[in-house]
């Protein structure tokens, strides 16, 4: 009976995940190309020295690390920010939350199409720094500045749902543990770094981890509005796998890059569940 | 209003004012879809920027136009059409597949439940190539069920139904068993309606999903009778005569519904994004 | 034959060293109210639910109505379950939990409605047709949980601590209309409790478990009067009978500390001879204060000082040391005393009961 239940998901599983997955591994060690599949040899690791070598896949790296570097401490602190002052407020708390988190269920589309104008040479946001004196920018036309101007875009869309996820811990927090902090003369300060922060700690954790996943992940928004450039500048590692699948059909290398992106993913995972596990051991031996 | 109202009164005024820089492009591009270009230009160097023009004969007229000009209200209908087949479809399986992997007891079913969370990490973007040549070599392209397909499974939803479905009551199913009941029965008469929440939930998420969905889409269709509303989004604005405000029209219409959505099912979709934060505790 | 035969039933879960049921032997009578009665782990709920076919039968067989149902389906095996948790139906009303198993079994709509109507009206439930579970009380549901198992017809009700989740005083009542149920539809009951009251109070026999196995079966009165056993003696009643190590030779009782106590020959003829140390128990409403018995007893009257009464009216505990033991008497309204006080007893020596010391079987 469990089979007949499990049985449906199991046959989707294997087709459309475990075999993709296998066949990423199996490819990555080939020459497969898609438009000429019966020429394909098994090339050991050569896929692998050859994507080190590749001056476009190391540039795409460097992006998205760059990507990484706003998107992770601006969004995770930026959410964390939020959380401590709505969750403060009094009044309009639904209102706030709503605000913020409206960007959350946007699509990446949208967003990056709403965001071209916004950041075009005659936009909506280059008219404002006009009022306040600033002389107008280029954003995402130029090198130096598109892939900011994204990853800042991409913050705002995405702060809201970080934002929620520390709502909920804060809200589990049990009220009692600031009412004998009161009792034992804790100012606001000691409070926050005595008994919030310790008791967000693996939520910190989750979050940055799931927000550096995501930023890792980052496609969808270069390929809308700058289509990778300009000069490469906003060309990321899944543009890189994307393209050299599905554009040009270098499914051996693609695998490769696939495979190396997701043992970057299940490094990044493992460290979290370390970090949060050793959180969860300290505070059992307290008990 | 206890001891130090002031002080809240000052962080309601920030939050309030964060909001409103925070949601300038929402309410520009609202504001601007019922205007014409040269309206939009016109009013960029005031706050009128922020505003929607007055209500005159012109004022739905880049709606009309994507409207009448353009398919994109047949790419929101099939978009609706393929989040309506997944959802039901979604909840079936992934359901079934919680439902088993919580109550009924087979081979290895902590280590299935092991390798599902495992699933949950592996990024969608790695496998997308070799689904693509998948669903190209069963000759599925540009087939509605060459969308779907993949689609319907997802770990995250298994998990998500799995630790519902672990906290029912084990007795049910016993009274039940009595009432002569059978377990595929039980699953569609007493489980989902016991657990509307999670359903709720995953259904939400699986109409966010396909509705906001780019990358999947965008490979597997190429004709344009069925183009989800995204990627037909990208064939409007990429079009050359498409204006200003009719870009901003097409995405006011697209985020309409999501918007509607998450009105209706704000806890559901709070619910299930503070559920992605807790499963680690 | 006997309606429901248990043949030698163990169970043994996967995995454990000890077995939960163990030799398990017993017949019932078809109409018979029998309670399964013991402290929390004796396994009285696993032999529950391996009659209910809830969990494998692992060793023995069982016969339902002449038909061994060791491999047969829960719900072919003819049975009605009521759960401790009562396991309603959530988003179902009161109407359709308890006509759901009719639905499924095709009966006809009309009986279906006949029969559901005539489980609403026995069980006071009109009222709260169309309401969900989540709107009512706890006797409200208990109620459902009642007639969904009663509508059904079955041979075998099998009651799994139906009123440990009820208050106190909703507990007596319906405890009253589950023993009124019983008497009116007459079919075969085993109910099981940890509460010894319930037990004495429904049941026409009893089966007393510990460890998984069978300490005594019998009527309520049996197994006060005669336990088989010091645990039985010590379960069954409230306050719980009080025990001695002692010494017997010839009549005379000897207690730790020095004390005497004679014992009437009708309680030597049954103990046959048997001498030296063993332990006696005596029950509360068998030590007595009152100045007409002990002027019987005079000669084995003994003092004690009280260290606590529980005084409740009509029942009245006295606690105190006596014996080494510490001793509690079960006192009308008349012989209270305070803590501190100096009381004079005597034991009724013809309602003694002597256990082996190191077996604990009962001798009288």
């Amino acid at each position: 009976m469990g089979m007949a239940f499990f049985g449906p998901a199991l046959v989707l599983l294997t087709l459309f995940l475990f075999l993709p997955m296998l066949l990423t591994v199996i490819f990555s060690f080939t020459d497969f190309f898609a438009l000429n599949p019966d020429l394909t040899h098994f090339v050991g690791l050569k896929n692998y020295s050859d994507i080190f070598k590749d001056e476009l896949f190391t540039t795409a790296f460097f992006n998205t690390v760059k990507f990484v570097l706003i998107i992770v401490p601006a969004q995770t602190l930026g959410a964390l920010g939020l959380a401590l002052l709505i969750n403060k407020a009094t009044v309009c708390k639904k209102y706030f939350k709503v605000a913020f988190f409206i960007p959350v269920v946007m699509s990446l589309a949208v967003v990056s199409n709403l965001w071209m104008q916004i950041y075009s040479p005659e936009g909506i946001l280059n008219t404002m720094l006009a009022q306040i004196g600033i002389e107008a920018q280029p954003f995402i036309y130029s090198a130096e500045q598109a892939l900011p101007s994204i990853a800042i875009m991409s913050v705002w869309q995405g702060v809201g749902y970080q934002m929620i996820i520390f709502l909920g811990g804060l809200q589990a927090i049990n009220p009692a543990l600031y009412e004998a902090a009161e009792m034992d003369h804790a100012s606001a300060w000691q409070q926050f770094k005595d008994i919030t922060l310790p008791e967000l700690k693996s939520l910190c954790v989750f979050v940055f981890i799931t927000v550096t996943i995501g930023a890792f992940r980052m496609i969808v928004q270069p390929m809308v509005m700058t289509g990778g450039g300009p000069s490469h500048s906003t060309y990321t590692l899944v543009y890189d796998i994307y393209e050299t699948g599905t554009v040009n059909w270098e499914i051996g290398l693609a695998s490769a890059m696939a495979v190396i992106f997701v043992i970057f993913v299940i490094i990044l995972t493992i460290i979290q569940s370390v970090l949060t596990k050793d959180k969860e051991a300290k505070s059992n031996a307290k008990k | 209003m206890r001891k130090n109202s002031i002080p809240r009164i000052i962080l309601t005024v920030v939050l309030f004012v964060m909001s409103l820089f925070f949601l300038f492009p929402v309410i520009w591009m609202l504001a601007n879809s019922f205007k014409m270009d040269a309206a939009i230009t016109a009013d960029m160097n005031s706050l009128r920027a922020f505003v929607p023009p007055a209500l005159n004969g012109s004022f739905f007229e880049n709606y009309v136009t994507v409207i009448k000009d353009t398919d994109f209200i047949r790419y929101m209908l099939n978009t609706l059409f393929y989040a309506a087949i997944l959802i039901v479809a979604g909840v079936i399986v992934n359901g079934l597949a919680g439902y088993a992997l919580a109550k009924i007891k087979f081979p290895f079913r902590e280590r299935w439940v092991l390798i599902i969370m495992m699933l949950m990490i592996v990024p969608s973007e790695t496998i997308i190539t070799i689904n693509f040549l998948f669903v190209a070599k069963m000759g599925l392209l540009n087939t509605v069920f060459g969308y779907i397909l993949p689609m319907i499974v997802n770990p995250f939803n298994i998990f998500l139904f799995r630790q519902v479905f672990v906290s029912l009551p084990d007795d049910v199913w016993e009274a039940a068993q009595l009432d002569y009941c059978s377990p595929v029965k039980y699953f569609f008469t007493m489980v989902l309606p016991m657990s509307k929440t999670v359903v709720a939930t995953v259904s939400v998420f699986t109409f966010l999903g396909v509705w906001n969905d780019y990358l999947w889409p965008s490979l597997v269709f190429t004709s344009s009778d069925l183009l989800t509303a995204q990627i037909g989004l990208n064939s409007i604005t990429s079009n050359d005569n498409t204006t200003m405000g009719q870009t901003l029209a097409v995405i006011t219409m697209i985020t309409i519904p999501v918007i509607i959505i998450y009105a209706l099912f704000s806890k559901q979709i709070v619910e299930g994004v503070v559920s992605t934060g807790s499963k680690e505790g | 034959m006997s309606f429901i035969e248990f043949k030698n039933i163990e169970k043994q879960y996967p995995g454990a060293d000890k077995k939960s049921v163990t030799d398990f032997n017993l017949e019932i009578n078809e109409g018979e109210f029998i309670a399964f009665v013991g402290p929390s782990g004796c396994g009285k709920s696993t032999t529950l639910r391996m009659i209910a076919g809830f969990e494998d039968i692992t060793g023995g067989e069982l016969y339902i109505d002449g038909k061994k149902v060791n491999d047969v389906l829960p719900r072919d095996r003819g049975i009605a379950m009521v759960f401790q948790n009562y396991a309603l139906y959530p988003h179902m009303t009161v109407e359709k939990n308890i006509s759901y198993g009719l639905k499924n079994m095709k009966v006809p709509a009309d009986e279906i409605k006949r029969k559901t109507d005539w489980a609403i009206n026995i069980l006071g439930l009109e009222e709260y047709r169309n309401r969900k579970p989540k709107n009512l009380s706890g006797g409200q549901r208990q109620r459902v949980a009642l007639g969904r198992a009663i509508v059904k017809n079955q041979k075998v009700f099998l009651m799994d601590e139906p009123l440990s989740n009820l208050d106190a005083k909703l507990r007596v009542s319906m405890r009253n209309e589950i023993s009124k149920l019983h008497r009116e539809l007459g079919s075969t009951t085993i109910y099981v409790t940890h509460d010894q009251v319930e037990a004495m109070t429904m049941a026409d026999r009893i089966v007393i478990m510990r460890n998984g196995v069978i300490q005594q079966v019998g009527k309520p009165m049996e197994l006060y009067e005669h336990p088989a056993n010091k645990f039985v003696a010590g379960f069954i009643g409230s306050p719980q009978m009080n025990f001695y190590n002692v010494t017997l030779n010839g009549d005379k009782v000897q207690f730790e500390g020095g004390e005497t106590l004679t014992v009437p020959a009708s309680i030597l003829t049954k103990l046959n001879g048997k001498e030296g140390e063993m332990i006696m128990g005596i029950r509360g409403e068998d030590i007595k204060l009152d100045p007409q018995t002990i002027s019987i007893y005079e000669a084995d009257k003994k003092s004690a000082v009280v260290e606590n009464a529980e005084v409740m009216g009509n029942e009245n505990n006295l606690y105190f040391t006596f014996g080494g033991s510490q001793t509690i008497a079960r006192v009308s309204k008349y012989e209270i005393s305070g803590i501190g006080d100096k009381i004079d007893f005597v034991f009724n020596p013809s309602r003694v009961h002597f256990f082996d010391k190191n077996t604990e079987v009962c001798y009288v």
